[in-house]
């Protein structure tokens, strides 16, 4: 009796905070693991989504992809986009949290503001910023008309729709990572801005040598998983392209590669090569937040 | 905090298990109801006769599930290949049609319910569409045989006739139309004459026998298909002399082009009526008028409705789905809804071709579509049509947009349509 309930006792020490974790892992592999391996079965196949798996393993689909005009087409708008969204994004977030991290009247309510966008769910945001961007009777077409500007037809044109797109991007992400950059910025000790103060620096100066490095943390999150988000863009460019079946204009002018794959493998369904093309953006991603971390902490640190 | 946790290996093996049993469960039958699911697109203005078919079957519940094209094609997909979740009765448009008609397994042989002895019940192609190799996917609801919708008051200020017959008259022919729309352009400069390059492209396309594929073995010609090329080059002249509004069908700008007035025609099937009527609104009721289209008639558009195989009630929602495809509600949603029958008896009925739209001038829109419906030659779409069409409606907007002329177009899209057969 008595051994056994030291037994008892020790797997139950052992066990139990396993047992209580454990329904994360089983959700996740349900939902996260097993989809993922299966992918890669699929992307091994020739797979269309109804009819299943139509044989041929191997890794057909991988070289059909890198030797696929329109995967780079797509790669390329995607890097452009969140490019064109990213850079300025975290920039004018930096200056809302600065701004923010004075004392302003009301700051609670700013700081809900513009977290708003984020909040609003963005297949509406893309329908109203798709009107706002008509080509006849569009609100941003009639401004530059003032200006003396000819209408853009902003779906049109590579240029004109990827800065389209980005704003969307804007619109939707600066606020939030404006808020996680003021949090940030809370904690940095407030000594360091007296040292700062009594060595005469400027707030120029105070930010850029106090402030940013102070959060760098923040940025480095933001930048990942911006980056992770960005080179995954989907909903924004999808909803820009009302009636065109998810090519990304009639030119595939910004058709981005979450876009692509969602083209091959729902509107054409080949699951196997959709698969492959997930696969390979995974790889993508990986590659980019690798890349974007160490730039950005030779740049922090060499300021 | 020990005494607490005393079973706490117990509690996490319930919790868990309470997790599980909640995340499945199945609600179909609630009450000794059985509940059947309809999933439509766009407008079957099948409302009133859900009420009344609950009303005369006290054990059936009546789902309706309207969604817009695209999410209703792209819902049913990922549906048939997850197995589950999919509608008891699907309506399924007929250029769609090909592409399930391949994993027609997933549905079910209506025939194995009797849908044989309807047959004569529609117009012989609309059967022979929903049909392959004996197996029964759908039965026909409504078609799309096409007429001319065009603005009196737009042709007026142009100097052009606005009588339907003179319409008519000035344009028997495609050629004549592009003719007439240069005449047009010339006095109405800033109304374009038609929506889009696409639209003329589709209808003119759709009085062919065969567009890209060849009915006798179904290889890719849509570059010795005469009738492609000539549909491309007359509505791709339309586009590169902006004579077209630019707008894509069932948009958001499309809407808006309707009801500013930025076109004056636009070749109608039938159903396309009531979507003019709501993009349009009261500010150009009365103003729009319907005619006989180039070449006399054409069909484009249309549906079936099918039974999935993984319904549980597939013997009720035949039932249900032969109710509403049978003559007499037929003839219901073309009084109310404006929906064309594809069964003569329906379209040859009096009350239907006596049928005239206020809102399209008093247009005899019941006389039109069925004289139009009894022309109709049937075309074969092929297995990949879904694949290859939407190549040529880029390839047109290219045009619209001015990024491509018309011979670079043609090249470029005879090319990708050839590479999405794969």
């Amino acid at each position: 009796m008595r051994d056994r309930g030291t037994f008892g006792a020790r797997l139950d020490r052992k066990a139990t905070p396993f047992l209580f974790i454990a329904p994360f892992f089983a959700v996740f592999a349900v939902f996260g693991a097993f989809p993922m391996l299966y992918t890669v079965w699929v992307s091994l196949h020739d797979w269309d989504l109804l009819a299943g798996d139509r044989g041929g393993f191997g890794f057909g689909n991988y070289v059909q992809l890198f030797g696929d005009p329109r995967f780079y087409n797509a790669l390329g708008n995607t890097i452009s986009i969140f490019l064109l969204a990213a850079i300025p994004e975290l920039f004018v977030a930096l200056c809302i949290a600065a701004l923010l991290n004075h004392r302003l009247r009301g700051s609670t309510w700013w700081q809900t503001g513009v977290l708003l966008p984020n909040v609003v769910s963005v297949a509406a945001v893309g329908l109203v910023f798709a009107q706002l961007y008509g080509r006849d009777f569009g609100v941003v077409n009639e401004v530059l008309g003032w200006f003396g500007v000819s209408p853009v037809s902003w779906q049109a044109h590579r240029w004109s729709s990827h800065l389209a797109v980005a704003s969307m991007v804007m619109w939707r992400w600066t606020g939030y990572n404006a808020l996680i950059y003021l949090a940030a910025m809370q904690a940095v000790p407030q000594e360091l801005y007296e040292t700062a103060a009594l060595d005469g620096a400027s707030r120029w100066r105070t930010f850029w040598s106090v402030t940013v490095p102070g959060i760098r943390p923040a940025i480095a999150f933001t930048v990942v998983a911006g980056t992770v988000n960005g080179l995954q863009l989907f909903a924004e460019p999808q909803l820009f392209d009302a009636g065109g079946g998810g090519t990304g204009g009639n030119d595939r002018q910004f058709q981005t590669l979450a876009m692509y794959l969602y083209e091959k493998g729902i509107t054409k369904f080949d699951a196997g090569y959709a698969a492959a093309l997930s696969w390979v953006l995974f790889l993508v991603c990986v590659l980019f937040a690798v890349f974007n971390y160490r730039l950005l902490r030779r740049l922090v640190r060499s300021s | 905090m020990r005494k607490l946790t005393s079973r706490p290996v117990a509690a996490a093996i319930a919790a868990a298990l309470l997790l599980l049993s909640s995340a499945c469960g199945d609600s179909t039958a609630t009450g000794g109801k059985v509940t059947l699911t309809v999933a439509t697109f766009g407008e079957f203005g099948y409302q009133p006769l859900f009420e009344q078919y609950e009303k005369d079957h006290p054990g059936i519940e009546i789902k309706s599930r309207v969604t817009d094209f695209d999410t209703h094609f792209k819902s049913l997909s990922t549906q048939l290949a997850a197995g589950r979740g999919a509608a008891d009765i699907v309506a399924v448009e007929e250029q769609q049609l090909p592409k399930y008609q391949q994993v027609q397994d997933k549905f079910v042989n209506l025939a194995e319910y009797g849908a044989n002895e309807l047959k004569n019940q529609w117009v012989p192609w609309k059967w022979a569409q929903g049909t392959k190799d004996g197996y029964v996917l759908g039965l026909g609801t409504d078609m799309g045989s096409l007429a001319m919708c065009y603005r009196r008051d737009l042709f007026q200020q142009a100097g052009l006739p606005t009588d339907r017959k003179a319409v008519a008259a000035l344009m028997p022919t495609w050629q004549a139309y592009a003719d007439l729309a240069g005449r047009f352009a010339a006095e109405q400069p800033k109304v374009k004459f038609a929506d889009s390059a696409g639209s003329v492209y589709t209808a003119m396309l759709n009085q062919s026998p065969e567009n890209y594929f060849s009915a006798k073995d179904d290889s890719y010609v849509a570059d010795r298909n005469p009738s492609v090329r000539n549909a491309f080059y007359l509505a791709g002249g339309l586009a590169e002399r902006g004579q077209t509004a630019a707008v894509t069908t069932y948009t958001q700008a499309w809407n808006v082009a309707i009801k500013q007035g930025s076109f004056a025609t636009i070749a109608c099937p039938a159903w396309m009526l009531t979507q003019i009527k709501e993009a349009g609104g009261t500010d150009v009721g009365g103003k729009w008028d319907v005619t006989t289209v180039p070449g006399n008639s054409g069909n484009q558009g249309g549906s079936f409705l099918t039974v999935p195989k993984q319904s549980e009630h597939p013997k009720e929602a035949y039932d249900l789905a032969r109710w509403l495809t049978a003559p007499e509600q037929e003839k219901k949603l073309f009084l109310n809804a404006g929906i064309l029958p594809s069964e003569p008896s329906v379209y040859e009925d009096p009350q239907v071709i006596a049928h005239t739209d206020g809102y399209f001038s008093n247009a005899p829109t019941g006389q039109l579509y069925a004289a139009s419906a009894n022309q109709l030659r049937p075309n074969y779409r092929g297995l990949h049509d879904a694949d290859v069409r939407p190549e040529f409606g880029k390839a047109l907007g290219r045009i619209e947009e001015g990024s491509e002329n018309v011979d670079q177009a043609w090249a470029d899209a005879v090319q990708m349509g050839r590479e999405a057969i794969k």
